[in-house]
């Protein structure tokens, strides 16, 4: 892509945001962080991303197959467990995992391989697959779609044949809409937009 | 990763990997293993206990799902905990009831704070010079344990002292308790807005060693003499509760409201009725209205009862407060001082309020009895509408604490004079939620006196100027991540213990301090045998001793849910304040002030701010951008300086003015304000911090500095508003005063005069 | 469909701003600083005004709490070109950070100047962001913002409410800055329904409105503080 080989030459970081810079003499105590959070992208890149609605194809930590675990009827919201309650489905810790991998499969090489990292205190740093940028300054909630008995599918594909998660449905603006349409769902904008 | 995060995280620590390319960050993230479970995006409402002020305010916390930038075995990552998110009030606490005011809102800072301290340090470089490298909790309670053996080794216990904040709740009395049977000397307790005299005068007029409580939502009439008691003094919140419902909360009856003070408070503002008085001649206009009251025939004198017979010439008229005496003494016209009685006693039910600077004077102890007897003249003690007190639980009898009470407590100054004399040096200071070092006049040399001092440890989780001292700091929890509790004093009609558990896991390598109170009493050669291994253990011991609601309730398990027990106490465990030997009844004296009328013709008014109270919060942002109530001032020092008073002194508003008494001067840009007399200059207190976070350091003057060390007879209290002061223009406004009003905000009337 | 509006009563208000602080705690108004402050950029999405009249010793002191008076008749809505500002069917002025592009019309257009501006992306200083409320939006540089009526709590009341097939009740939905009050000073409500709170309140002989020869129509009372006969 010309766009991102655009991106990439013309240079990683852009300003590195300052920790508020009020007294300069407050020297850091041992332990302190200098870091500092924000909106800004850190490179040219990722703002480019943003402003294309382009995300890159996430790289999982492990291959987790979906079709194996729907295979055995294990509902969605057993590991997504906040999708009917609030806002975020969630995507589950290891300790999840083990509620069942500490026994089950535990000769697997993917299972012993959580196993250890459980063991060593490291999660797994799974990639959103679905979600917005902070710009779109979506506050999508899930529990009213669930009540409202919306499948999974509808929105997320058919993860019950995939092993990890893959994209298979654009969240577009439209998309939403074309639903809330035929529903007769509210489509103003402070519906999803505050 | 939670739903929320696709906001790009920049840096995580100050040790964490870079980011090296132009792809996703996220690449690069390390995850680890949560120590809690929690719902994403559910919330969950925990109690709390507000601690920054006296009134300990109930809270309810919202407790949501966040991601944490952590180190781990030497890698950074992220890990999901319980965050809380937002402090409410507790809607149905009987202090609050569902209200918080700015500084509780801006509390939650406190835990999320860029500048605290994180773990145990032990200091590196010189005193003051703010270098200290981190330890081991374990080394840090070794050496403590050591310094504390060796003192009990020569035998030389009392040669530990402590400065605290004080209190009447657990948490101060576990420290008296290890102090105590250390055999140390009793904790140095220090507030610089605190009201000892009215204490002791509650104390001598009703036999209550302790702030008062008012019923506003029932009262018609208030009149309050200096007293900012819907902004910064006593129980702001409570008292804000019952003046809403005084005013528009009982159908066709509105509250009347009379305010007398010589600058105009944000609880002024809301007066029907303002009265200016000379500074320090409180106390002969409330006799004044007294005496009205009485020759008017409105009241009998003997229904003051005892109240009355505390000031003198009570049971004799009070000849000395006729009206053109007081007016001549007040500045309060003589009608006025009549119209005044007449409202006071017809209206019922009325009450008297006094605080503030009118019990900031040397003869303030007069002020409050004078005040004390006008309120029981017309009925209002223990009568709806009027003043009461809180009955409150004798923590020490609850928790079964008997035997050896610590000794009296030093006062400060002399605490600070005896080590600058050499008389009597602590070997070992403890530190805990005071700042003496700030909130003291320079007269007082207490950095002096601590400089004095071979060891200091502090618990702070701030390097505030005393902590900055220190030898060795040990830092307590957030409040938020700590057991909290408090037995309010006022505010509450009945009796109310809060105590919550930690809304969420400790942040850092912090530890309670209550906590390692205990510890160390457990390492210490001698052991100290204090009863509990763990500060909750006392709260629930505590609370258990407390009558349950109902016969199925255990109180313990009600009350952290809850937040707080609230019932009748048992008279054995409810507070008996100390009855002081009755002493001859009160007269007027003249109030000192310090430094000669001729050079130094303005009275000097500190007040605490709304923002910041004593400082102890200048280091929270919200607070510091937040618009003061009464200039819209942000992040800045001011002088208020009347309007008369500046044009004759060619001051224009946002002018840089010097302020100088007699034991110090400072600059800030002058405030032009209609609602102060002309011959006083008042300065909110909280900022000139020198050191005390990235938000307060080197931010604005601390008017603290500049006051003489004039003291209240009785109690030793520091009479802050004893000071007189010079000013003087010293050039044109150079940015360092922020407004918020003006530009394009609503004007500031006064500037076109 | 109901009618958001809020009724202050200056007769309770005492002018403490616990309300201005608990609306940047609930709200994730950044904090711009000294500097930033000093040239009127801080983002005070409610203030308390004050009112001086007289002078010393006959002096008084007004408070008043003001915020987006989501007016009914909005000057702040037709100057936007993106439709960013519209009013909503209940009773909202909406803000939609997506659609704004930063001309900056409106706040130029609103007499009750209660629209700020984000100068540039803000930032926390670590872990300060621990603190943010994950259901409102953190606006990045360009965008105009200002008081939402916490419209995240009320969506959130009228979710709640519909999960548990019930309306939505009086006194369930109030913004943080009534919800901090301790004089009871702010009260929110659905002004369409007579039996509600702010109706009661907004029929008080006391009311009045800000600006009100401007047409504006704004969507919050204001009841004057009484003099004591």
């Amino acid at each position: 892509m010309c766009v991102a080989a655009l991106a990439a030459s013309a240079g990683c970081r852009l300003l590195e945001p300052e920790p508020s810079s009020l007294n300069a003499s407050a020297a850091t105590l041992p332990g302190q962080s200098t870091a500092v959070y924000t909106t800004m992208r850190p490179t040219m890149g990722a703002a480019l991303n943003d402003f294309l609605n382009r995300r890159p194809e996430p790289t999982q930590p492990i291959d987790f197959p979906h079709n194996i675990h729907v295979g055995k009827e294990i509902a969605c919201e057993f590991c997504h467990e906040g999708v009917d309650k609030g806002a975020v489905a969630g995507i589950p810790g290891l300790r999840t995992c083990m509620i069942c991998h500490a026994a089950i499969a535990t000769d697997r090489p993917r299972i012993q391989q959580i196993t250890k990292m459980n063991e060593m205190g490291i999660d797994l740093a799974w990639q959103r697959v679905y979600g917005f940028s902070n710009d779109d300054n979506v506050k999508f909630n899930h529990a009213p779609h669930i009540r409202a008995k919306v499948e999974c599918a509808s929105c997320h594909g058919n993860v019950g044949q995939m092993t990890v998660a893959e994209r298979a449905v654009d969240h577009t603006m439209g998309f939403c809409v074309n639903c809330h349409n035929e529903r007769k769902a509210p489509v103003d904008c402070l519906t999803c937009h505050f | 990763m939670d739903r929320r995060s696709f906001i790009k995280l920049t840096a995580i620590t100050g040790t964490s990997a870079t980011l090296a390319s132009c792809g996703n960050p996220e690449n690069q993230l390390i995850r680890f293993v949560p120590d809690e479970d929690i719902i994403p995006g559910v919330a969950v409402w925990k109690p709390s206990v507000c601690p920054l002020c006296q009134a300990g305010c109930g809270l309810t916390v919202r407790v949501m799902d966040a991601d944490a930038d952590v180190v781990r075995n030497g890698q950074a990552g992220l890990v999901r905990i319980a965050a809380a998110k937002k402090l409410e009030g507790a809607p149905d606490h009987p202090v609050n009831r569902g209200g918080l005011c700015a500084r509780g809102q801006a509390a939650i800072q406190i835990t999320y704070h860029p500048d605290r301290i994180t773990q145990p340090l032990k200091r590196t470089g010189d005193r003051g010079q703010g270098q200290y490298e981190a330890i081991s909790w374990e080394n840090a309670l070794a050496e403590i344990v050591s310094h504390l053996d060796m003192l009990e080794g020569a035998g030389n216990q009392r040669a530990l002292a402590c400065v605290s904040r004080g209190g009447r709740g657990h948490r101060a009395a576990v420290l008296r308790q290890f102090l105590a049977r250390f055999d140390a000397s009793a904790p140095i307790t220090f507030d610089l807005f605190g009201d000892d005299v009215l204490r002791r005068a509650n104390a001598l007029s009703f036999g209550r060693e302790q702030l008062p409580t008012f019923d506003l939502a029932n009262s018609r009439f208030v009149l309050s003499f200096g007293a900012d008691f819907l902004g910064t003094w006593n129980s702001p919140v409570a008292q804000n509760v019952g003046y809403g419902i005084m005013r528009q909360g009982r159908a066709g009856i509105r509250g009347a409201f009379a305010q007398v003070e010589s600058r105009m408070s944000q609880t002024g503002a809301c007066a029907d009725e303002w009265l200016p008085a000379k500074p320090g001649t409180e106390g002969v206009l409330a006799l004044g209205i007294a005496k009205a009251i009485v020759d008017g025939q409105l009241r009998p004198a003997a229904s003051a009862g005892r109240a009355g017979a505390q000031v003198d010439g009570w049971t004799t008229g009070l000849a000395s407060y006729a009206g053109a005496d007081v007016e001549r003494s007040t500045g309060v016209p003589a009608s006025r001082i009549e119209r005044l009685a007449r409202q006071f006693a017809d209206t019922r039910p009325s009450v008297a309020i006094v605080g503030g600077p009118a019990l900031a004077h040397s003869n303030s102890l007069f002020t409050a009895l004078a005040v004390n007897a006008l309120n029981a003249l017309v009925g209002a003690v223990d009568q709806p509408g009027g003043v009461s007190f809180t009955p409150q639980l004798d923590v020490a009898a609850a928790a079964k604490i008997a035997g050896a009470q610590a000794t009296m407590a030093t006062p400060l100054a002399q605490f600070a004079a005896d080590t600058v004399s050499g008389k009597s040096v602590p070997q070992v200071l403890l530190v805990d939620g005071a700042n003496p070092v700030f909130t003291t006049p320079r007269a007082w040399r207490v950095a002096e006196a601590l400089g004095k001092v071979p060891y200091i440890v502090s618990f702070s989780s701030f390097l505030d100027e005393t902590t900055a001292l220190a030898d060795l700091i040990l830092p307590d929890h957030s409040f938020l991540e700590s057991w909290t509790e408090a037995v309010p004093e006022s505010g509450s009609t009945t009796a109310v213990v809060s105590v919550a558990p930690p809304t969420m896991r400790p942040l850092h390598q912090t530890r309670a301090t209550p906590d390692v109170l205990l510890e160390i009493g457990r390492t210490l050669r001698r052991p100290l045998d204090l009863p509990w291994q763990t500060f909750d253990e006392m709260l629930g011991a505590s609370v258990a001793a407390l009558p349950a609601a109902s016969a199925d309730v255990d109180t313990w398990t009600d009350a952290q849910a809850k937040g707080r027990w609230e019932g009748t106490l048992p008279g054995a465990l409810a507070g008996s304040a100390s009855a002081p030997a009755p002493s001859a009844a009160a007269a007027f004296a003249e109030p000192q002030f310090d430094g000669d009328a001729g050079q130094y013709p303005f009275h000097f008014l500190p007040y605490p701010s709304n923002q910041f109270l004593d400082g102890s919060l200048a280091h929270l942002p919200w607070l510091q951008e937040m618009p003061d109530p009464l200039t819209s001032g942000m992040w800045s020092s001011w002088v208020e300086i009347n309007p008369a008073t500046a044009e004759k002194l060619g001051i224009a508003q946002g002018d840089i003015v010097e302020i100088t008494s007699g034991h110090g001067k400072v600059q800030a840009g002058a405030v032009i304000s209609p609602g102060i007399a002309p011959d006083i200059v008042a300065m909110p207190a909280g900022q000139g911090h020198r050191t005390y976070t990235r938000f307060a350091s080197g931010r604005g003057v601390n008017p603290i500095e500049l006051l003489a060390p004039v003291t209240e007879a009785a109690t030793g209290a520091l009479a802050w508003a004893a000071t007189r002061v010079q000013i003087a223009r010293v050039g044109p406004p150079d940015g360092r005063l922020i407004l918020f009003a003006g530009g394009m905000r609503e004007h500031f009337e006064s500037e076109v005069r | 469909m109901p009618q958001w509006g809020m009724a202050a009563d200056l007769d309770r208000c005492t002018g403490c701003g616990g309300c201005v602080v608990a609306c940047h705690a609930e709200n994730n108004i950044s904090t711009v600083g000294p500097d930033q402050a000093a040239i009127g950029r801080a983002k005070h999405w409610l203030r308390v005004e004050r009112y001086w009249e007289g002078d010393f010793p006959d002096v008084r002191l007004k408070f008043r709490p003001v915020m987006c008076q989501h007016c009914d008749n909005a000057p702040c809505e037709p100057v936007c070109p993106t439709y960013a500002s519209h009013h909503t069917e209940d009773g909202l002025n909406a803000q939609v950070y997506n659609r704004c592009i930063g001309t900056r019309y409106c706040a130029n257009a609103c007499p009750y100047n209660v629209r700020f501006f984000d100068f540039f992306n803000p930032s926390w200083d670590k872990p300060l962001q621990l603190q943010l409320n994950p259901d409102v939006s953190l606006r990045e540089v360009g965008v105009m913002e200002k008081c939402t009526f916490c419209v995240q709590r009320i969506k959130g009341a009228q979710i709640q409410a519909k999960a548990e097939g019930r309306a939505v009740r009086d006194g369930e939905i109030q913004p943080a800055c009534a919800q901090a009050c301790g004089a009871r000073a702010l009260v929110f409500g659905d002004v369409e329904d007579p039996n509600s709170e702010v109706s009661r309140l907004s029929r008080s002989p006391r009311g009045s409105l800000l600006l009100e020869d401007l047409g504006t129509q704004p969507g919050v009372v204001y009841l004057s503080r009484q003099t004591q006969v």
